[in-house]
């Protein structure tokens, strides 16, 4: 009997021919693509931002990690899709408006997948406006947005308002990025600042209302 | 003897001022957050020229061009990939202008955006592409030496030093941006301050140092340069800081370390071996003027 946990190693140690040989494994088994997804690789991914935030491990070894589970997913999605099952949470991202660097959002949207987030990625240079759109169309559990340049925190600050007075109810917003402090996220109304890629995961779930 | 050759004997004999920083510099002109400020180049020649006549006339040793994102990658999100030479080429022709007799000219070389295979999509003879192209236009346009600043990965520092050289640079400048980690001083990709100096050495820098960095303290970054040092087997080391962590204060970004503090910091980061000094976000003509009299031009 294949076992999950032998998954979740693989996917935290970044060994996508394990993973992927894992999954077969594990179908073949019976064992339904959901569980396999919830038990398998949401801890793997867990265990990568836990390293993450401790500096035990660094980009690249999260990259690699997000390999492996991607190849499992390759194989689970679309049995997920043809069983009409989606993601419990739906999270939309996107850097703030005049703000064209990525690799930190996409860090956050990888992991966010991770814990098994339906995510809406909108890119780069996201005015107010798309996120209050998107947020809406989707019905968002949370939005994040992220800034690596100090000159773009204030669009970063008009863009929480926004999100907060178009009244979505149950609708999470979360910023991030070099230049940014809880203090600073204190200050616009953010509802959660992350340090880290890690942290990102943590909070995204405690603010559903998941166990972090 | 040229410039580039005047360089090498100057920095043998006695430390070098570098400037301060361009971005935040541009934005305080008026260059909209998130616009691209390598359009200025050709667009606002005459705003360039004046931050350049600022360093010079602050005593900088060191011009660097405003090319910072001119690669194909970072224009192609503007809309601009293929305005990469004329956009290099004019900015080393402007920072040269200014530069005249009284200092030499870098042609900058930021981060290509991403992330190479097999972390990420790039492959790396694209990158090694976009940056000879940049680097043989800032060669064209009159720069003295290619300075390749900001970098995380090794591999992508590697890259980009090797294309420099391919272009046809002789003296290539090489730093990275470090971050404080629970294991001491980090790129982004977690490369240790010794790994990084290692991996720039053997692609053939001939200077290796640190730029910019995140939440970094100019006390860190007196620390940092004694690391970088100790990794530079007696290569010169540069270390440009930042300004401090910036601040947003109602609407408007302000950024801790004084003129006066970075005046107060020279001594210390010469003191542990560095022998480039300059800044980086947030620092000012009055930053590089606060220390011109700690880097003595003679002597």
């Amino acid at each position: 009997m294949p076992s999950v946990t032998a998954l979740t190693e693989a996917v935290a140690a970044g060994k996508r021919n394990d993973a992927l040989r894992l999954t077969q494994e594990l179908l073949a088994a019976g064992i339904p693509p959901q569980v396999i997804v919830e038990t398998g690789l949401v801890p793997g991914m867990s265990i990568v931002g836990e390293r993450f935030r401790k500096n035990e491990i660094f980009v690249p070894e999260m990259l690699i990690a997000a390999r492996a589970m991607k190849e499992s997913l390759k194989l689970l999605e679309p049995l997920l899709v043809a069983a009409g099952i989606r993601p419990k949470y739906t999270a939309i991202i996107g850097t703030a408006q005049g703000d064209l660097h990525d690799i930190g959002k996409n860090l956050v949207a990888m992991m966010w997948r991770g814990a098994n987030f339906n995510v809406i990625d909108l890119g780069t240079n996201v005015s107010a406006e798309r996120y209050v759109a998107a947020a809406r169309e989707h019905q968002a559990h949370l939005v994040g947005i992220s800034a690596l340049l100090t000159t773009t925190m204030p669009a970063m600050k008009e863009a929480v308002l926004a999100l907060k007075a178009a009244g979505l109810t149950g609708t999470k917003v979360v910023i991030g990025g070099a230049p940014v402090t809880q203090d600073f996220a204190d200050e616009i109304g953010a509802d959660g600042f992350a340090a880290d890629a890690g942290t990102a995961v943590s909070l995204a779930r405690r603010l559903v209302g998941e166990a972090a | 003897m040229n410039r580039t050759d005047s360089l090498r004997q100057t920095l043998a004999r006695r430390a070098l001022l570098g400037d301060g920083a361009t971005g935040t510099q541009l934005q305080s002109m008026g260059l909209k957050p998130g616009a691209c400020g390598e359009f200025w180049n050709t667009a606002h020649p005459d705003r360039v020229r004046e931050l350049h006549r600022r360093y010079v006339t602050a005593g900088a040793d060191l011009l660097t061009t405003n090319t910072f994102g001119a690669n194909a990658f970072v224009l192609g999100h503007h809309g601009a990939a293929d305005r990469g030479r004329e956009l290099n080429v004019a900015g080393a022709q402007l920072a040269r202008e200014l530069a005249g007799d009284a200092a030499w000219v870098l042609g900058d070389v930021g981060p290509f955006g991403g992330m190479l295979e097999p972390l990420g999509e790039t492959l790396p003879e694209d990158a090694a592409k976009a940056f000879r192209d940049q680097a043989a236009a800032l060669l064209e346009g009159g720069a003295d030496a290619i300075l390749v600043e900001t970098m995380s990965d090794p591999v992508e520092m590697a890259l980009a030093i090797g294309a420099a050289q391919a272009a046809g640079a002789t003296l290539v400048i090489a730093t990275y941006a470090f971050q404080k980690s629970a294991v001491g001083l980090r790129t982004m990709m977690g490369t240790t301050v010794a790994a990084a100096v290692a991996a720039a050495l053997a692609a053939g820098a001939d200077v290796v140092g640190a730029n910019c960095g995140t939440d970094l303290s100019l006390g860190d970054y007196e620390k940092l340069a004694a690391e970088l040092v100790a990794a530079a087997k007696g290569n010169p080391v540069i270390v440009q800081p930042n300004a401090g962590s910036p601040i947003l204060r109602e609407g408007r970004i302000s950024y801790a370390e004084s003129a006066a503090l970075f005046a107060a910091a020279a001594p210390r980061l010469l003191g542990a071996g560095a022998r480039l000094i300059g800044g980086c976000c947030g620092s000012t003509p009055e930053h590089i003027a606060a220390m011109r009299p700690v880097v003595k031009p003679t002597g």
